[in-house]
Order: structure tokens, then sequence, then C-alpha cells
């Protein structure tokens, strides 16, 4: 008898130990019969892959995510890794999950679609602002400059996919009671969430007047954990495996490899505004 | 009795305004209803309703300095005043709406000339500019060739600047509902309505020193105007309804609806059509009515009351249709609703910018102008 079939024998109930006597002479294993260690993850590749391209001039990388709708389970993990990464505020999202509801009952199923920023080549949202505060950098994401940007939404208004999201300087922590000296409570928690890390520099929201508090704010493919040879956020804690980021430039990659197989979409292709996110279905 | 109604209520509301205007500056816009996915709103709307009747305005100023008409003899000073006091009003309202006014400095002088903004925005400091200067020859040379040419430049800039207004939100390509070539073309239309109607309340219920028959006169000529802009309104409006409702693209049908039978169809039907469209073509197209200064000062009031919704059915309507399906239920949080209906906050600092800009043509009407004439009188003879 294996050790478990014994182990329960021993401390459940009779009623539970006639459940379990069947397990007699079967061997239990928590271990399935291959080995998954065996096999490589894509983060592990994607990661050697992230550093090969770390190694080239930024201009020569291009940088695209590929998201594999079969596999995306509705988790929101991705969604909430994001939010905690960037120290997203109440109201601001950069990579919601949205769900789509298929069939009527009981012939129903759900379809879920994670959105970032689509990285569009033709970018609407850069060519409408007035003062060149969101614009390609040298790697051709597209970022936001929040001590340039004077608010006025008009990027909002252009982006084709909703990528965009308004900071009105909420805090998480702002309704939280505040306790002197210890370390729960408003005051803990707010110094957590003030400070995000994004573009490479400290972004504290004290007031509502100061950046990024009345700046507009999307997805960057996490450029501050790129530079370091990390992965975005979303794609590591991708649990079904189903977001995949690259160098569509490096020919071996995993994302090359992925975007040139037929099945591969990508959102409202007739507004030609080319994203760097692919979708596979 | 009207004058006092009117200072009375533009004090008024320049003093509930007050109250706004202190929250947005220096609590934020925490309580502004508009938010990340409806991320334009009245205030918006209202800029482009004053913006709009500073067009207008200066185009009406035009038929007296420019075509010489004669009905509009002597009314150019106050038109050209007017365009002067609601387009700052309007880019009151239009600052409010930015998340950093402060930085305002930069359109100037760090501008990206891809952006359309940028040329409002240049576009619009040109035309104060030109206002300006067409205000300062109508008092020291209005028949001198310097106020024609000057005049021929704002009249074009009016034009441009009001079929601007269209483009800014026409040129978004994702937006269906604005994306129609009809919508820059209709905004100059909008602006001889809004500058008409304007005028029909000034000159029937303030305007002094005009003559009986003068005043019958264009009165008749801006009833005449209003209805033949009100009747190419509504055919722009039912052409671009029918047209979305029949070709029944998504977007369009979604925002169609939302202003046909959406949560605020009473602005549409009994604010836009009804009081600002309907009764006023009606009473207007009656000589006697619409000779009458009181009436038409009402109904004067009333089109702009409607041009005002019509400016809001066009921003917000654009914006109630999902980027991507199913992005409001995706996250949850403040602001990330397309359910628009204007704050109290809101509603208070557009009551400061029309409280502002009624008290200041009032001001001006009364005061300024005749101030002017007589410092320009003086200077003349001081020169002689």
């Amino acid at each position: 008898m294996s050790n478990e079939a014994k182990l329960l024998q021993k401390y459940a109930s009779e009623v539970f130990a006639g459940l379990v006597a069947p397990l007699e002479g079967m061997e239990i294993s928590a271990a399935p019969a291959e080995d998954p260690l065996a096999a490589e993850d894509v983060l592990v590749r994607m990661h050697r892959e992230l550093a090969r391209a770390l190694e080239k001039s930024p201009s020569e990388r291009r940088w695209v995510m590929v998201i594999d709708l079969r596999r995306c389970i509705g988790c929101h993990a991705c969604t909430v890794a994001c939010v905690a990464e960037n120290k997203l505020p109440p109201g601001v999202v950069y990579r919601p999950v949205m769900t789509e509801e298929i069939g009527t009952y009981p012939n129903v199923t759900m379809k879920f679609l994670p959105r970032p920023c689509m990285q569009c080549e033709h970018s609407p949202c850069t060519e409408v602002c007035p003062v060149n505060a969101t614009y390609h950098n040298e790697e051709e994401i597209v970022v936001v400059d929040y001590e340039q940007c004077i608010g006025c939404r008009a990027c909002m208004a252009a982006c084709p996919y909703g990528a965009r999201t308004f900071d009105f300087g909420y805090h998480y922590a702002e309704q939280l009671p505040m306790f002197d000296g210890a370390i729960v409570g408003g005051q803990t928690a707010a110094g957590y969430e003030h400070i995000s890390q994004e573009y490479g520099q400290e972004w504290e929201r004290k007031g509502r007047h100061e950046s990024p508090v009345g700046n507009v704010r999307k997805c960057h493919f996490c450029l501050h954990r790129i530079k370091d040879g990390i992965l975005p956020a979303c794609t590591t804690t991708c649990i079904g495996r189903a977001t995949y980021f690259g160098d569509a430039n490096d020919p071996d990659s995993l994302v090359t490899e992925l975007i040139n197989k037929p099945n591969v979409i990508r959102l409202k292709e007739e507004l030609g505004t080319e994203p760097r996110v692919y979708y596979i279905v | 009795m009207l004058k006092k109604l009117a200072y009375a209520v533009g004090a008024l509301a320049l003093l509930f305004g007050l109250w706004g205007v202190y929250i947005r500056l220096f609590e934020g816009e925490q309580s502004a209803n508009y938010g990340s996915y409806i991320g334009w709103g009245l205030w918006v709307a209202m800029y482009l309703f004053l913006a709009g009747l500073a067009a207008g305005a200066y185009m009406l100023a035009a038929f007296d300095y420019l075509f010489n008409v004669p009905q509009f003899k002597g009314t150019g000073k106050t038109m050209l005043w007017a365009a002067l006091v609601t387009l700052p009003a309007g880019l009151a309202s239009i600052g409010m709406d930015l998340g950093h006014m402060e930085r305002i400095w930069k359109v100037y002088l760090q501008p990206s000339f891809t952006s359309f903004l940028t040329l409002m925005v240049w576009g619009y400091t040109l035309f104060l500019i030109l206002i300006l200067v067409s205000l300062y020859f109508a008092f020291t040379a209005p028949d001198k060739k310097a106020m024609k040419v000057v005049m021929w430049i704002g009249f074009v800039t009016a034009i441009l600047v009001a079929g601007g207004v269209g483009f800014l939100l026409g040129g978004n390509g994702a937006r269906l509902y604005w994306h129609v070539g009809l919508l820059p073309a209709q905004f100059p239309v909008f602006a001889v309505a809004s500058g008409a109607a304007l005028m029909l309340l000034l000159v029937g219920w303030f305007m002094p020193g005009l003559e009986e028959k003068q005043r019958h006169d264009l009165l008749w000529l801006l009833a005449i105007i209003s209805i033949a802009t009100s009747v190419v309104k509504l055919y722009f409006l039912a052409a671009d309804y029918t047209q979305s409702l029949y070709g029944g693209a998504t977007d369009n049908l979604i925002a169609v609806n939302y202003v046909l039978s959406g949560p605020h169809a009473f602005m549409f039907w009994g604010v836009q059509i009804v009081l600002g469209l309907l009764i006023p073509v009606i009473v207007l197209a009656q000589p006697k009515l619409a000779k009458n200064g009181t009436i038409a000062g009402l109904m004067g009031v009333f089109l702009l009351i409607g041009y005002a919704a019509a400016r809001i059915l066009i921003v917000v309507p654009g914006q109630v249709a999902e980027m991507m399906p199913g992005q409001a239920a995706a996250f949850y949080g403040p602001k990330l609703t397309l359910d628009y209906t204007p704050s109290l906050m809101e509603w208070s600092v557009t009551s400061a910018v029309l409280g502002f800009a009624l008290l200041g043509i009032l001001i001006g009407m009364d005061y300024l102008l005749a101030y002017f004439s007589r410092l320009t009188a003086r200077l003349t003879e001081v020169k002689k």
C-alpha cells in the first residue's frame, strides 16, 4: 500500500476510509508519468532570447507580444500583475481581459481577450498629442512623458483599442485608517502604492496635481523590466503560458516562430495601425 | 428690466460657478463625471459651443464691416466684442478640462504639428489676435482698407477654426459617430447659426442705439438666417442619423440610439429639437413675432440652448460605444464607465464660464464700448 493510502486509512473516519479502500494495491504518486521539468518552459526560452535581444542596439529590436487566445483561461493574473508591477491606482488599467460569453444556455462558453497597448507602428494616439508627450521611443514602444503631458485626453479619444486611461489621483489606501507607529494601515499601504518605477524612474503620486496624476497612462511593455532582462509582468505571471514576448527581428525567437503562422491575427487591422500585439486564434 | 434680469442671472451664474472653479483648481478632477472611457464631457462641449459662438459673432460682424449689409450697420463693434468675450470663455472651458492646465505653454513652445489640437490652439490664438486688431480698427479706422483686410483674414480664419473643431473630433478614425466628412463641414454652419441666435438676443433685448425700423429689419433678417440655418442643420442631422441607422455599423448604431432613445434622449427631443429648433423656427417664421424684440430675444435664448445641447450630443455619444467589446466590464474602478451625466461641479464650472460670458458681453455693451469710443475720440483730438 502506498504511503498516502496508509495515511488516509490511519487518520480518516471509517466512512472515509471505506471510500479510499479501493486505493489499496494502487500506486499513488504525485508526479505524473512525464517529468514536466524535462521540457523547457517557454519563459526560460523567452528570457534567454530577451538577453540575446538586449545585446543589439535598441533600434534593431522589434518588441512584439503574442497572445494565444486558445490558452487564455481568463484568470486575470496578468491584469493583477500589471497593476501590482506598475502600482496602478484605482481607475487606471493597462491590461484588462475582456470576457465574452458565447452561445445560449446550455451551450455556452467563454472567450477571453487580454488587451495590452497594441504599440501600433502607425499609432493614432501619438499623432494627436499636441506636445509630443506620447511618442515612439528608440525601441518603437509608445511611451508617455508624464512631465510633458498636458492631460488633454486627445490620445484617449484617438486610440482605437481603448488602451489608455486617465489618472484622476485616486489611491486604494486613501480610505484606510491610520495607525501611528504601526506597520499596517493607511500610511504604510499608501507609501507602498505611491511609488511606481515606470520608465525607470520613481513616480511619487503624492497630491492630486503631481504627475502622473492628471496624465493619461498606458501599457509600455514593462520597459523598466525589459531593460534589466526581465520579461513583462503579464508574461511571467500568465499561468496558462498564453502570453509571449520577444524580439520579432530575431529569426530564431519564439515570437517570430509564432507570428509567422497562419492562425495569427491583429485587432482592427482595417484601421491601418499595424499593431505589435498578435493573437493566436 | 430684461437687462437687470440678465445682469442678475450672469452674476448668480458666476457666483455659483466660483465654487466649481475652486474645487477644480484645488481638488483636481475627481468630482467631475467624465472618465477614462468618456473622456470628453460637458466642458469640451461648451468649448465647441462658445468657440463656435465667437466664430459666428465674428462672421456676423463682417456683415457690417465687410459686406455692408444695411440692416447690420452699427452692430459690428458689439459682435466683435461678443467674439472677444466668448472665445476666451470657450478656451477657459477647455482649459479646465486639462489635467495639467499649467503646461498649456508647451503647446506654443514645444508643439507637435502632426496634432490637430496644436493647430487649433494656434488657430484660436491667431483668431483672438485678429478679433483684437479688428476691434481696434473698428474704433480707429472702420472705413480704411486695413480694416477690410483684417476682417477678410478674420472671416476666413473664423470659418477655418469653426470647421477645425469638427475635424478635431472627426479626425479620430476609430470613432465612427464622429468620423464623417459632414462633421467639419457643418460646424461653420453651426457657427453662423449660433452667432445669429446670439445677435437675436442682443438686438432683441439689449443693443442700444438702433432705430426702431433698423431693429425690426435686423431682427427679421436674423430670423430668416436662423430659420435657414436651422433647416440646414436639421437636414445634416437627418442625413447623418438615417445614414447611420441604415448603414448599421455597430458603433454608429450605439451612438445614434443613445441620442434618440438613450438615458439623455430628452436632451435631444426636448431641448435640441423642440425647444432649440421647432419652437424658434415656428415663432420666428411669423414676421410680427420676429420683429418683437422681447420675443426675438427669447427665441435667441432658446436657439442658443438648443445649439449647446447639440454640441453635447455630438461630443458624448461619440464615446459611448466601447472601443473593445466588454471593455467597461473587464476592470472595475472609478471612472471606468460608459455612463455620463455631468456632475454638479462640472455644471458649476460651466455656469462660471457662461456667467462670465454673459456679464462680459453686457458690461462691454453698456460701458466698455462707449468708453473706448470716447477714448479713441479723445486720442484723435489730441493727435490733431
